[in-house]
């Protein structure tokens, strides 16, 4: 009980320590302006920053996988699809809490992750990209195809969380609990295990790492939140079909990931917000709006190699720093 | 039925090789995986949609169609070198730098296709008129166009490849990159010069198997998917690999296409490709190690 009571002081701590530096006050200030959005009772705004808040979720799982255990995925729509699928029919037909049907469908997610990781564990670069790629597709067709769980049509009419400013909150504890793991994952022993893998695997299995298993932990982690994501979206829109499996989604998660900078985690965040936002303004442009975002896109990985995040919030720091100065 | 399976799966063997050729090449020469392959078919069928009703007051139709096919492939052509130099070369050293870029590029152009034209389906009338019947298969001549173009420019690429001082260098740097650029050979050049083989290949491929088929913006997607399965079944940069595996993969299509089912087979390939991933990952003819 003792050595408890120390942990949480050293752990309150090392949060006003780290709120008091530049990156944290920053993350701190963003998610208080994050939170007072449902306040201004804009019920457009706050659907597109909850469609958004998705999205990190989902782009942060794939840069855990692919950043971290250096296994890049085109099928991650798969653990999406699939847990948005099993969130919506334990709802619909089982009528479980929605809460208990989220993380149903996310087990249903990690064993997905399992089925796919273990035959594609010997792939490396683009073998295990179309692997997982071709996984995706398959489950894509099967659902197109079939006839269970609702067919083409989907699963619709699932019970409303409540008003779009409930579902904002519930979201945003999600992505913000979802982030702070994935983070903690990644700096603990685990995470440094994992990109000991990702930098040089036969180094790593030469140190006496088991690597199968760890890269199978990655993919059940990555596949959960992915998942958990997958779930949030089913229950935010009320309805699933079988378009959440199609390989598009599994490349926003990797451009989101990659617009805000690869191997942060938070830097999907600032993706997806980027991404998102982006799409919506440009949206009253009608027939010229892909193309510009098109455009906007090829020019943001052309010219930031890595990420928006980590220059703009250094360029931001050194402003800061000539501030306190004075 | 045995004549047809013959038939159809030489016509898609002979598509899948002219698809896959270029993008077994670049992958094997520069590492670049690129998913901007497929929208080379795209630009390069709606650029001979676009441009054929220019050359209206020519009324041999072939002509016509030789014209508006020439000037196609070779705006093709100049797009992907620009596109190499302007986009992929800067970002050659990054693996996911190049998959995010090409896949944005796919996208740009399958948008600009949207924007420029319509969204709507359309038609090229084939330049080959009427049918042919051969061992009892009535079928329609433009096919018999595809396949003789498909094995000349297969032909011609490997004895480019094997031949030409180009074509050496190509070889000298896809065996080894530093040691290429050691001995003075421009590796730049020769990786702009694949993937402009590449994109003439592919942009063959679109005025041969286009015209005959409805074509539309999101076509992209499904020819670079095909693509990528056949390089990864016949070996990455093998280009005996790529071949031998196009003309399987072709067999095997239509072969679940009649003795199974049509909606099958476009799931069939898939799965082989998983069964190939899983039996032997470096693919019919690749190298043994991977990457």
């Amino acid at each position: 009980m003792m050595g408890l009571q120390v942990d949480m002081q050293s752990l309150i701590g090392r949060f006003m320590v780290w709120a008091k530096t530049f990156r944290g006050s920053i993350t701190l200030l963003s998610l208080f302006g994050l939170l007072l959005v449902p306040v201004t009772g804009n019920v457009y705004l706050s659907t597109i920053i909850v469609t958004a808040m998705i999205y990190s979720i989902f782009a942060a799982s794939w840069d855990f996988l692919a950043g971290f255990a250096g296994q890049v995925s085109f099928g991650h729509a798969a653990f999406f699809g699939i847990s948005a699928y099993f969130t919506a029919a334990f709802v619909e037909f089982v009528g479980v809490h929605w809460i208990v049907a989220l993380f149903i469908g996310g087990g249903y997610a990690i064993i997905f992750s399992l089925l796919i990781g273990i035959p594609c564990l010997r792939l490396k670069g683009p073998y295990l990209a179309l692997g997982t790629l071709a996984f995706s597709l398959i489950i894509w067709n099967l659902f197109l195809t079939g006839t269970w769980l609702g067919g083409t049509e989907g699963i619709s009419g699932l019970p409303r969380l409540g008003n779009i400013f409930v579902v904002f909150y519930i979201v945003a504890s999600f992505m913000v609990a979802s982030l702070i793991i994935m983070r903690a994952i990644v700096d603990s022993r685990l995470g440094t295990i994992l990109k000991a893998i990702r930098d040089d695997e036969t180094c790593a299995d030469a140190s006496g790492i088991n690597t199968t298993t760890y890269k199978l932990i990655a993919f059940m982690i990555s596949g959960f939140f992915a998942g958990i994501a997958g779930g949030l979206f089913a229950l935010h829109l009320t309805a699933v079909n079988p378009a959440v499996y199609q390989t598009l989604y599994s490349f926003y998660a990797i451009i989101m990931a990659a617009i805000g900078g690869m191997v942060t985690i938070y830097g999907s965040v600032i993706g997806a917000f980027l991404f998102t936002v982006l799409s919506e303004l440009l949206r009253p442009l009608a027939a010229a709006s892909l193309l510009i975002f098109a455009t906007i896109l090829i020019l943001i990985i052309r010219f930031a190699e890595e990420g928006v995040m980590n220059p703009v919030l250094e360029r931001l720091q050194d402003v800061w720093d000539l501030i306190r100065r004075r | 039925m045995i004549e047809e399976i013959l038939i159809y799966g030489m016509v898609q063997g002979s598509l899948l090789a002219l698809l896959a050729l270029g993008f077994s090449l670049v992958y094997g020469v520069g590492g670049i995986l690129n998913l901007a392959h497929g929208a080379f078919y795209l630009i390069t069928a709606y650029l001979i949609y676009w441009i054929l009703p220019y050359f209206i007051f020519i009324d041999n139709y072939l002509l016509r169609f030789g014209i508006t096919a020439a000037i196609s492939l070779v705006i093709a052509v100049v797009i992907s070198a620009v596109t190499y130099l302007g986009l992929m070369e800067p970002l050659k050293e990054s693996h996911i730098g190049i998959v995010l870029i090409t896949f944005a590029l796919a996208f740009f152009f399958e948008q600009f296709v949207k924007f420029v034209g319509d969204p709507k389906t359309h038609f090229i009338i084939p330049f080959v008129p009427g049918t042919v019947t051969f061992l009892g298969v009535t079928f329609p001549a433009q096919l018999v166009a595809l396949v003789v173009g498909s094995l000349i420019l297969v032909t011609l690429v490997t004895l480019f490849i094997n031949r030409s001082t180009i074509g050496k260098s190509i070889r000298a740097v896809s065996q080894d990159f530093e040691a290429a650029q050691l001995v003075g050979i421009n590796t730049n050049m020769i990786l702009m010069a694949t993937v402009m083989i590449s994109a003439l290949l592919i942009g063959f491929a679109a005025v041969l198997y286009a015209p005959g088929n409805f074509i539309r913006p999101n076509m992209g997607w499904r020819y670079l998917l095909l693509a990528f399965s056949v390089t990864i079944f016949g070996g990455m940069g093998s280009i005996p690999g790529s071949i031998a595996g196009s003309f399987i993969m072709g067999y095997a299509t239509t072969i679940t296409d009649f003795l199974i089912s049509p909606t099958f087979s476009v799931i069939i390939p898939i799965v082989v490709i998983l069964v190939m991933l899983l039996v032997r990952p470096q693919g019919l003819l690749g190298k043994k190690e991977l990457y």
